[in-house]
C-alpha cells in the first residue's frame, strides 16, 4: 500500500516528493534524467567535503527527525573528531503509527534518500552508510533495496563512488519492534545487536556513535533535502519558507475530509496545513489538533495561526516530531485524548531511566484517574509536578514530549478538565460513566 | 537502693533528658549519600535484594537490565546461569527461586508450569548452528540472528537461545533480555494460525493505537 499525497497550492515548491508522479521510483535512468546523483558528483569533483558542510550550513537546513538540530553542525562535529571509521546512519524508522511521512518519503523518491546519505557519508569522510527502515513497510525496504543495488552496480555509490577513489558504501537495514528505534541512539544500538534503551548525551553520536565511531544519524527527509541543495544552491533553498528554518517538510494530516501525506514549507500556518484535510464532518467543529504524534501537543483552534516551525510550535506546547496533524472534532474530549496518547507513551518507554519507567506511569494514571471519575484531591498539581520533574530528570527525549498531552490539555482546555476533577463530568459524553446518578453504582449502571 | 530510685519523682524524665543531651553534642553520624560516599571497605559491594510492593508481590519485573549490566554476569533471572546449570549465582537463592515462577515466566509469557524446565527437552541444534554460520557467530548481528530463529520455530525456544549464547560467547542474559525488549520477537509457539499467545499477546500493537485513537477522535472510549 503506498500512501495517498495531498494536493497542496502550486506556488509551494517541492524538493521532497518532486518525483511523486514517477512511474517508476526505483528506475535509475529515469531519476538521472531528473537530476538524481548530480548532487553526489558536484560534491565529489567540485565542492569537496568542506565546501560541502558549508553549503548545506548556508542552505539552513535543520534535521526533520523533529529536534530540528542544525544538520551542517554535526557533519562538522563529525567530519572533526579523530577517528579511524566513521558512520552514516538514515533513520527512515518513522515511529508514530499514525503518520506515514517518512515511508512516503521512501517510497516516491529512493534515489534521494540514498544520494543523500552518499553525499553526507562523503562530507564527513565516512565509507558506511545504513539507511534504516521500518521491516514492516515492505514497499519501502522493497524500493530502497532497489535504489541502493542500483546504484552500487552503476557505480554511483560502492567501492569507488563515482570514480573519486572513495568507498562509499551503502546497505538498507531495516529494523522493527519497538516506537523506540526512531530514537536515534536507540536505533543505533539495534543496528549493534543490542538491547534498545538511549544513551545519555554527550557524548553525542555524532562524535561517539555506531561501535564508539563517530556517527551523523539524519533523518531521511533531511538527507533527502541535501541532494537538492548542492544541486540548486543554498541560496534557493534558504529561500523557501521562512527565514530561520528553511525549507519544506512532510506532514501527515487526519481526522477531517481527507487524510494523507502532504510537503508544505516550513513556516506555513497551523490553520493552512488543517486545511489540506478538507473541512470536519457535516455540522462538525474543529475542537483541537494534536500536533506531533503520540507526544504531541493539544493546540486549541486559536493557536491554528502558528507557524509550523519547530520553535514556534514548542513554544505552543507542541512539536514538529513525526509530522503528524491530527484533527479532532467537537465529539473528542480532549482528556481522553490526552489519556490515550499519554497510556501509549508510557508503554512504549524503554524503561531505562525512572522518570521513563515510573513517571510516565504515574502521568498515564493521574488521566485514567481523571477519565474515570476517580481522581484524588491534588491531582492536577501533583501532574504539573510530576511533569515539570519528568522533564527536570529525564535521559531522552521521549519522556520529556510524553509530558505535552497531558500539560497542553491542562493548559488550552482547563475547563474540560475541571469538569472532570472537580465534577466528575465529561463535557463530549466519552467518559463514562462519570457522574453517577444518586444510586446508579448501585444498580450496575457502571457499564 | 532500688526503692529509693524509684521514690524520687521526675528522676526518668531528667535521666532520659540526659541521654538526649549527650547525643545532642556527639558527632553526627547521618552522611549526605551519595553527595558524600559512606566510609566502607573498598571490597564491599552490598548485597542484591529484592523488593515486595504493597500488594506483597516482588517489584522486580525481570526485565533484566540489572543481569545485562552487570560486568561480571552475577546476576541471571530464572536461576539458570549461562552453562545450563539450575544454579544462582548470587543473592539470596530462595528469592531469585521465586523470580523463576513468578516473573521471570510471566514476561517471557508462558503460564507457568510445574516442569519449569521441560522446554529443554529435545530440540535440533543443526538450525540454529547454520543461522549463526550465515551470520558468522558474531553477537553484533543480534538481531537477524534472533529473527530467522524465529522464522525457523515460529518462536525462541530456550534452547536455541541457549544455543546462541554458547556460540556467540553473548551471555544468556544478554541474548535474553535483548529478545525481551523487541516486541515482534516471542518466546512461546504461537497459535495454529500465527496469533502470538501470553505476554506476546497482551503487548500493546500499533495497529491496535491507532484503532483507539480513530476511537478517541471519534468519541468513543476504548
Ligand atoms: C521517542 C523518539 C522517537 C523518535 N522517532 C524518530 C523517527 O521516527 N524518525 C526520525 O527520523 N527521528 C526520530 N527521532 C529523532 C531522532 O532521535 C534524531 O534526532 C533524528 O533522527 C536525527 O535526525 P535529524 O537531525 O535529521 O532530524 C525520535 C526521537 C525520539 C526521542
Ligand atoms: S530484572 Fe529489572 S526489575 Fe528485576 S531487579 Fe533487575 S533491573 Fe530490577
Ligand atoms: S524512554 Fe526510557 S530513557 Fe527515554
Amino acid at each position: 500500500m503506498t500512501a495517498t499525497l495531498l494536493p497542496t497550492p502550486k506556488d509551494w515548491p517541492a524538493i521532497l516528493l518532486d518525483r511523486a508522479g514517477a512511474k517508476d521510483p526505483t528506475d535509475l535512468d529515469e531519476a538521472v534524467k531528473a537530476g538524481a546523483f548530480e548532487g553526489l558528483r558536484r560534491a565529489i569533483r567540485e565542492l569537496g567535503p568542506e565546501a560541502t558542510i558549508a553549503e548545506v550550513e548556508a542552505a539552513g537546513l535543520r534535521g526533520r527527525g523533529g529536534a530540528g538540530h542544525p544538520t551542517a553542525r554535526k557533519w562538522r562535529a563529525a567530519a572533526g573528531t579523530e577517528a579511524r571509521e566513521r558512520y552514516v546512519v538514515a533513520n527512515g524508522y518513522g515511529a508514530d503509527p499514525a503518520a506515514g511521512t517518512d515511508r512516503a518519503l521512501v517510497e516516491a523518491n529512493p534515489y534521494a534518500v540514498v544520494e543523500g546519505a552518499a553525499i553526507a557519508a562523503f562530507a564527513i569522510g565516512a565509507e558506511q552508510a545504513y539507511l534504516s527502515v521500518r521491516a514492516s513497510d515492505t514497499e519501502a525496504v522493497r524500493r530502497l533495496e532497489a535504489a541502493v543495488a542500483e546504484a552500487t552496480s552503476r557505480s554511483f555509490v560502492g567501492d569507488d563512488a563515482l570514480g573519486s577513489g572513495r568507498r562509499i558504501e551503502v546497505e538498507v537495514r531495516p529494523v522493527q519492534g519497538a516506537y523506540m528505534l526512531g530514537e536515534e541512539t536507540v536505533l543505533l544500538k539495534a543496528l549493534d545487536g543490542k538491547r534498545g534503551q538511549p544513551e545519555q548525551r554527550p557524548p553525542h553520536p555524532a562524535t561517539r556513535g555506531f561501535r564508539g565511531a563517530p556517527t551523523v544519524v539524519q533523518n531521511v527527509q533531511t538527507l533527502a533535502a541535501v541532494p537538492w541543495i548542492i544541486r540548486n544552491g543554498a541560496g534557493t533553498f534558504a529561500k523557501v519558507g521562512l527565514g530561520g528554518a528553511p525549507g519544506t517538510i512532510l506532514v501527515d494530516v487526519r481526522g477531517l475530509e481527507a487524510s494523507g501525506i502532504a510537503e508544505v514549507p516550513l513556516g506555513t500556518p497551523l490553520e493552512s496545513i488543517v486545511g489540506l484535510g478538507g473541512k470536519p464532518g457535516a455540522g462538525r467543529r474543529i475542537k483541537a489538533v494534536v500536533v506531533g504524534g503520540p507526544t504531541g501537543g493539544i493546540l486549541p483552534p486559536s493557536e491554528l495561526k502558528t507557524p509550523y516551525t519547530f520553535d514556534d510550535l514548542r513554544a505552543a506546547g507542541a512539536h514538529i516530531g513525526s509530522g503528524s496533524v491530527v484533527v479532532a472534532d467537537d465529539r473528542a474530549c480532549i482528556v481522553d485524548l490526552a489519556r490515550l496518547l499519554t497510556r501509549y507513551a508510557a508503554d512504549e518507554a524503554c524503561g531505562k531511566t525512572i522518570p521513563c519507567r515510573i513517571g510516565l506511569r504515574r502521568l498515564a494514571e493521574i488521566g485514567e484517574r481523571l477519565t474515570t471519575g476517580t481522581s484524588r484531591g491534588g491531582d492536577l498539581g501533583l501532574l504539573e509536578d510530576l511533569a515539570s520533574d519528568v522533564v527536570g530528570s529525564a535521559l531522552c527525549d521521549h519522556e520529556r514530549l510524553a509530558t505535552l498531552p497531558l500539560m497542553s490539555g491542562l493548559r488550552y482546555f482547563r475547563d474540560e478538565v475541571d469538569a472532570h476533577y472537580l465534577r466528575g463530568e465529561c463535557p463530549a459524553g466519552v467518559c463514562r460513566p462519570i457522574r453517577l446518578a444518586a444510586g446508579a453504582a448501585r444498580a450496575g449502571a457502571s457499564a | 537502693m532500688a526503692i529509693f530510685r524509684s521514690a524520687v519523682p521526675g528522676l526518668g524524665i531528667v535521666k532520659g533528658m540526659a541521654v538526649t543531651l549527650r547525643r545532642f553534642y556527639e558527632p553526627k553520624a547521618t552522611i549526605k549519600y551519595p553527595e558524600m560516599p559512606p566510609d566502607v571497605a573498598t571490597k564491599f559491594r552490598g548485597r542484591l535484594q529484592l523488593l515486595y510492593d504493597e500488594y506483597g508481590a516482588l517489584k522486580c519485573e525481570t526485565c533484566f537490565q540489572c543481569a545485562q549490566a552487570c560486568p561480571i554476569e552475577c546476576i541471571d533471572m530464572g536461576g539458570m546461569d549461562t552453562k545450563g546449570r539450575f544454579h544462582v549465582h548470587w543473592g539470596p537463592p530462595e528469592t531469585y527461586g521465586e523470580r523463576r515462577e513468578e516473573s521471570a515466566l510471566r514476561r517471557s509469557g508462558r503460564t507457568v508450569p510445574d516442569q519449569v524446565y521441560e522446554h529443554f527437552a529435545t530440540f535440533d541444534i543443526s538450525t540454529v548452528d547454520e543461522i549463526l554460520e550465515r551470520y558468522d557467530h558474531d553477537p553484533k548481528h543480534m538481531l537477524p540472528i534472533l529473527e530467522a530463529t524465529q522464522a525457523a520455530f515460529g518462536y525462541l525456544p530456550v534452547a536455541a537461545i541457549k544455543r546462541i549464547s554458547e556460540r556467540t560467547g553473548a551471555w544468556y542474559a544478554f541474548v535474553y533480555g535483548t529478545a525481551t525488549f523487541y516486541s515482534h520477537l516471542r518466546f512461546e509457539p504461537p497459535t495454529a494460525d500465527g496469533k502470538p499467545v501470553g505476554v506476546a499477546a497482551r503487548r500493546p500493537t500499533d495497529d491496535g493505537y491507532v484503532a483507539a485513537l480513530g476511537a478517541s477522535l471519534g468519541g468513543r472510549r476504548q
